[in-house]
C-alpha cells in the first residue's frame, strides 16, 4: 500500500516540480506580493498634477486655498517624518526629527528645507511632486472658462501650456466647483476645508479670540496612552509592537495560506484533467487501489506546496536577516516581535493544522472536479462559483486587519470552508477554548466528509467516465428527490 | 490439472436501469488464447474491468487467480485497455519503468527491464524522448510495453489492435504469440473477428450484455453449419431435384443481379458441397452459378445472435450507459 502510494505521489512529484510552470511560480509569487506591496506607493507617486483655478472677486477664497495647498504640503512632509520612524531609530529619535521639522517650518524653511533639517541621515525622503497645482484663471466666468475645462484650449503655466482640470467659483451662494471629472475629489476636500478655515477666521475674528487659541487648545490635550489590560493587574502595561505583532501575523498567515492552498491545488485539477483526457486511470487502476491513488495525488501536492513553503520562508528569513542588520534598533525590534509572534505555537499550530486540513478540503474538492472533466474549459464551469465562493475569506481577512473581534469574522469562521483561514485570525484574541476545540473539530469532520464524497465522484469520474453533465444531473435529480 | 485464470460466474452488471452484462460465465484456462468477441457496446469491456476488479459486479463473483481481484492478484496480470494514453511529459523509458515498479519491480530491475523491451522492439533511440514527441503508433507500442514489462502471466487485452496499422497489428499478433508460447495465459477483446481465427484455440462471444457461445473455434463453426449456393436458369424447379436427397434448400435471399435463381443448400454432416452440384447436374439443372461457402467467424456470430434473439434470449437493443448513477 505504501509503496503504491509512494510511486504515485513521486511520480506526481517530480512531474510537478521539473515543469517550468513550477519554477516561475516559484520565483514569480514573491516578486508579485512585492510589487503589490508597492502598488500604493507606486500609486501614490504616479498621480498625474493636474491644474485648477479659482474665480473669486473677493480674494478671500483664494488666500484660504493658497494658505491650505502650502499647510497640505507641510502636512505632506511631515508625514513623511513620521512614517519614517523606524528608519530614524527609537520614538524619542523620531519626536525629535518632528520637533526640529516643526523648528524648521517655525523658522519659514520651506517643507523641503525643513524634512533636510528634521531627517538629515534620510537623503531618500522626498516629498512627492505636487498633484493639483492653482494656476491664474484664463477667464472671469464659467462660460470663458468652458473651451478650458473641456479641453479645447490650454491655460499657461510655467511648464507651459496644460488643462484645466477643475475651476472654483466663488459666488454669492456659496463655492462652485466645475469639472468634466467626477470621481477625483482631491480638490473639493481641499476647498471644503479651506472654506471652513476662512469661515473659521472670520467668526473667531468677528468674536475677538485669536486664531492661536485652538494651537493652544491642541497643545494643552493630554495625551492618549493605549494599555493593554491582562487577567494579572501587574502586567498590565502599554500597548508595545509586540503586542500588535501577533494581530500583524494571524493577517499574514492566513493571506499566505490562502494564497498557498490555491496556488497549489490547481496542480491536482490539471493533473486529474490530464489523466482523464489521456485515458490513463484504467492503466492505473489494475496497479494501484483507487484510495491509494488519491492519496497519492494529495500527498504529491503537498509536498509541492512544501516545497514552495520551505523556499519561500528561508528566501524570506534571508532576506530578512540581511535586511535586518540595516535597520534601527526598533525596526529590528519589531521583525524580532513578529518573528516570535510567528513562532508562537498558539498561532502556529492552528496554522498548520488549518493548512493541513484546508489543503486536504480543497485538493479533494479540486480532484473531483479535475476527475469529471476532459478539457480546463469544462472545469471552469464548476470552478467559477466556487472561486467565487472562496474570495468571501479575502473579504474578511480585511475586516480583521481592523477589527479582528468583528462579529462577522466570529460567524464566518465556523463556516468549514473558510474555517482553514479565519480561525487563525481569531487566535490573537484568545477566543474561548471550546470554540478553538470546536472549530477544529468541525473542520475535521467537514475535511473527512468531503474526501470521502470526493472519492465518490473520483471513482465516478475516474472509472465510470461520468462527466460535468452527469454530475450536473446527479445533483438535479438529488434535490428533486429531495423536494418530492 | 492447473487452476483457470479467470472465472466469471453470473457476473452482473448494472447502471441504473440499464444492465450492461447479464449473469456472463466463462473460465479462461491457464496457458490459453481466448478470444472474447462482440460487436462495440456488447460489454466486452465492462466484463474486462470486473475482471481486474476496477468494477465491481452488483451480482455473481469474479476469480483471478482463485482469488478475489486485488493487487496481489493483479501484479500477475498486464491489462492493456482499450482506451490508451499515457503521461504525455515522461520519457518512453520512464513510462514503462514506472507501470513495471506499480507492479512490484525494484527500479533498477524495471530501468532494466524498460531498456530491454525498448531496445528489443526498435524503439532503443526513442527510449528518452518524451511520450508526446512519438508518433501516435510508437506511443501505442509504448504501452504495450508497459503491459509486459513485469513478466505477466496473464494477458489482458482490451481491443487491442484497434488504431494500429497493418504492420502493427501483424507485430503485436506476433507479440500475444511469443507471449503465449512463453506460458502466458492471453485474453484479449475484438470485434473485428479475424485476429480471434488467426489466434485463438477459444472464444467467448458476447452479445448486448449476454454471452451467446462459450467453447473452441471448431465447435463455432460446427454451430454455423456448412452451406453452399447453387444458381439455376429461371424456371428451373431445382427444389424438386433435391427431394429426399438429404440436402436442405432453401431461397438465396441476396440480390445476386444476375438474372439467375439462387438456392442455399444446406450440408449435412458427411456430405460435401460438390455432392449437392453433382446432384443437381444429375437432375438435369442449367447451371448458373455456383458457390463453396467458406465460414467465417462473423457468420457464426451473426448466426449466434439471430438464434439467441428466435429464442428471446437477447434483451432489446441497449440504451446509452449512464455512469452518473455510479455516483
Amino acid at each position: 500500500m505504501l509503496r503504491s502510494i509512494y510511486l504515485v505521489a513521486r511520480r506526481d512529484y517530480l512531474g510537478y516540480v521539473t515543469a517550468w510552470g513550477f519554477w516561475l511560480g516559484l520565483l514569480i509569487t514573491p516578486i508579485l506580493f512585492s510589487v503589490g506591496m508597492m502598488v500604493p506607493a507606486m500609486a501614490a507617486s504616479s498621480v498625474p498634477v493636474r491644474h485648477f483655478t479659482i474665480v473669486d472677486a473677493g480674494g478671500d477664497f483664494h488666500a484660504a486655498m493658497v494658505e491650505e495647498l502650502a499647510d497640505r504640503r507641510v502636512r505632506s512632509a511631515r508625514n513623511l517624518v513620521e512614517g519614517a520612524g523606524l528608519l530614524l531609530g527609537s520614538d524619542a529619535d523620531r519626536d525629535a526629527a518632528l520637533e526640529r521639522f516643526d523648528a524648521a517650518i517655525e523658522a519659514g524653511d520651506t517643507p523641503t528645507e525643513a524634512l533636510a533639517v528634521a531627517a538629515p541621515q534620510l537623503p531618500e525622503l522626498q516629498i512627492p511632486e505636487r498633484d493639483f497645482v492653482l494656476v491664474d484663471p484664463p477667464a472671469g466666468t464659467l462660460d470663458g472658462l468652458r473651451p478650458y475645462l473641456t479641453g479645447a484650449r490650454h491655460v499657461e503655466t510655467e511648464d507651459g501650456p496644460h488643462p484645466l482640470f477643475a475651476a472654483l467659483i466663488v459666488t454669492e451662494e456659496g463655492v462652485e466647483y466645475w469639472s468634466e471629472n467626477v470621481t477625483v475629489d482631491g480638490i473639493k476636500a481641499l476647498a471644503r476645508r479651506a472654506a471652513s478655515d476662512m469661515a473659521r477666521n472670520q467668526i473667531f475674528g468677528d468674536a475677538g479670540v485669536s486664531v492661536d487659541i485652538l494651537d493652544e487648545i491642541r497643545a494643552a490635550t493630554p495625551d492618549l496612552l493605549e494599555k493593554r489590560l491582562r487577567e494579572e493587574a501587574s502586567a498590565d502595561s502599554e500597548v508595545t509592537l509586540a503586542d500588535r505583532a501577533p494581530f500583524f501575523v494571524s493577517v499574514g498567515l492566513s493571506f499566505f495560506l490562502w494564497t498557498l492552498i490555491f496556488s497549489v491545488v490547481n496542480y491536482l485539477l490539471m493533473g486529474t484533467i490530464e489523466e482523464r483526457s489521456n485515458k490513463i486511470f484504467d492503466t492505473l487502476l489494475t496497479s494501484v487501489k483507487l484510495p491509494h491513488l488519491l492519496a497519492g495525488k494529495l500527498i504529491a501536492v503537498l509536498a509541492v506546496s512544501l516545497t514552495l513553503m520551505s523556499v519561500w520562508t528561508l528566501g524570506g528569513i534571508g532576506a530578512t536577516s540581511l535586511g535586518v542588520s540595516f535597520l534601527p534598533g526598533e525596526a529590528r525590534e519589531m521583525v524580532g516581535a513578529i518573528a516570535a509572534a510567528a513562532l508562537d505555537p498558539g498561532i502556529l499550530v492552528p496554522a498548520l493544522i488549518s493548512f493541513l486540513l484546508g489543503y486536504l478540503m480543497y485538493g479533494s474538492i479540486f480532484l473531483a472536479i479535475g476527475s469529471l472533466c476532459d478539457t480546463i474549459q469544462e472545469a471552469q464551469t464548476l470552478m467559477t462559483p466556487l472561486l467565487i465562493l472562496l474570495m468571501i475569506p479575502l473579504f474578511v481577512v480585511i475586516v480583521a486587519m481592523t477589527d479582528p473581534e468583528s462579529p462577522i469574522l466570529a460567524v464566518l469562521s465556523w463556516v468549514p470552508l473558510f474555517t482553514p483561514f479565519l480561525m487563525i485570525l481569531r487566535m490573537p484574541t484568545d477566543p474561548p477554548a471550546w470554540e478553538i476545540t470546536a472549530q477544529m473539530a468541525l473542520m475535521i469532520c467537514s475535511t473527512g466528509a468531503i474526501l470521502w464524497l470526493a472519492a465518490r465522484i473520483y471513482r465516478a469520474g475516474a472509472v465510470h467516465g461520468a462527466g460535468v453533465n452527469d454530475a450536473m444531473g446527479y445533483l438535479k435529480r438529488s434535490l428533486s428527490f429531495g423536494r418530492g | 490439472m492447473a487452476e483457470p485464470s479467470l472465472v466469471l460466474n453470473g457476473a452482473t452488471k448494472r447502471f441504473g436501469a440499464f444492465t450492461a452484462v447479464d449473469r456472463l460465465g466463462f473460465e479462461v484456462p491457464a496457458g490459453s488464447i481466448v478470444g472474447f468477441l462482440g460487436p462495440n457496446g456488447a460489454g466486452k469491456s465492462t466484463s474486462l474491468r470486473m475482471a481486474l476488479g476496477i468494477m465491481t459486479p452488483d451480482e455473481g463473483s469474479v476469480s483471478l487467480f482463485g482469488e478475489t481481484p486485488e493487487l496481489s492478484a493483479l501484479r500477475r496480470v498486464g491489462f492493456l485497455p482499450e482506451e490508451r494514453g499515457l503521461y504525455k511529459k515522461m520519457t518512453a523509458r520512464q513510462t514503462v519503468a514506472y507501470f513495471a515498479r506499480l507492479k512490484g519491480l525494484t527500479a533498477s530491475e524495471a530501468n532494466a527491464r524498460a531498456d530491454e523491451l525498448l531496445h528489443s522492439t526498435g524503439l532503443g533511440e526513442f527510449a528518452r524522448a518524451k511520450i508526446s514527441k512519438l508518433s501516435k503508433g510508437m506511443a501505442q507500442k509504448v504501452q504495450i510495453l508497459s503491459t509486459l514489462a513485469h513478466n505477466p502471466d496473464f494477458l489482458i487485452l482490451d481491443e487491442p489492435f484497434s488504431g494500429l496499422d497493418p504492420v502493427n497489428q501483424q507485430a503485436l499478433e506476433e507479440i500475444i504469440r511469443e507471449q503465449h508460447a512463453a506460458g502466458a495465459t492471453v485474453l484479449f477483446s475484438t470485434h473485428v473477428m479475424e485476429h480471434a481465427e488467426r489466434l485463438c484455440e477459444s472464444i467467448v462471444m458476447m452479445a448486448r450484455g449476454r454471452k451467446v457461445f462459450d467453447g473452441t473455434l471448431e465447435a463455432a463453426f460446427d454451430a454455423l453449419g456448412r452451406r453452399a449456393r447453387i444458381a439455376v436458369e429461371p424456371g428451373f424447379d431445382l427444389p424438386a431435384a433435391f427431394t429426399e436427397t438429404g440436402f436442405q434448400l432453401e431461397r438465396d435471399a441476396a440480390d445476386h443481379e444476375d438474372g439467375a435463381d439462387w438456392w442455399v443448400v444446406s450440408l449435412p454432416d458427411g456430405r460435401s458441397a460438390q455432392g449437392a452440384l453433382r446432384t443437381a447436374i444429375e437432375a438435369g439443372a442449367p447451371i448458373a452459378g455456383f458457390m463453396q461457402e467458406e465460414a467465417r467467424l462473423r457468420d457464426v456470430f451473426v448466426s449466434l445472435v439471430e438464434r439467441e434473439e428466435a429464442r428471446g434470449k437477447l434483451p432489446p437493443k441497449p440504451e446509452p450507459e449512464h455512469p452518473a448513477e455510479a455516483l
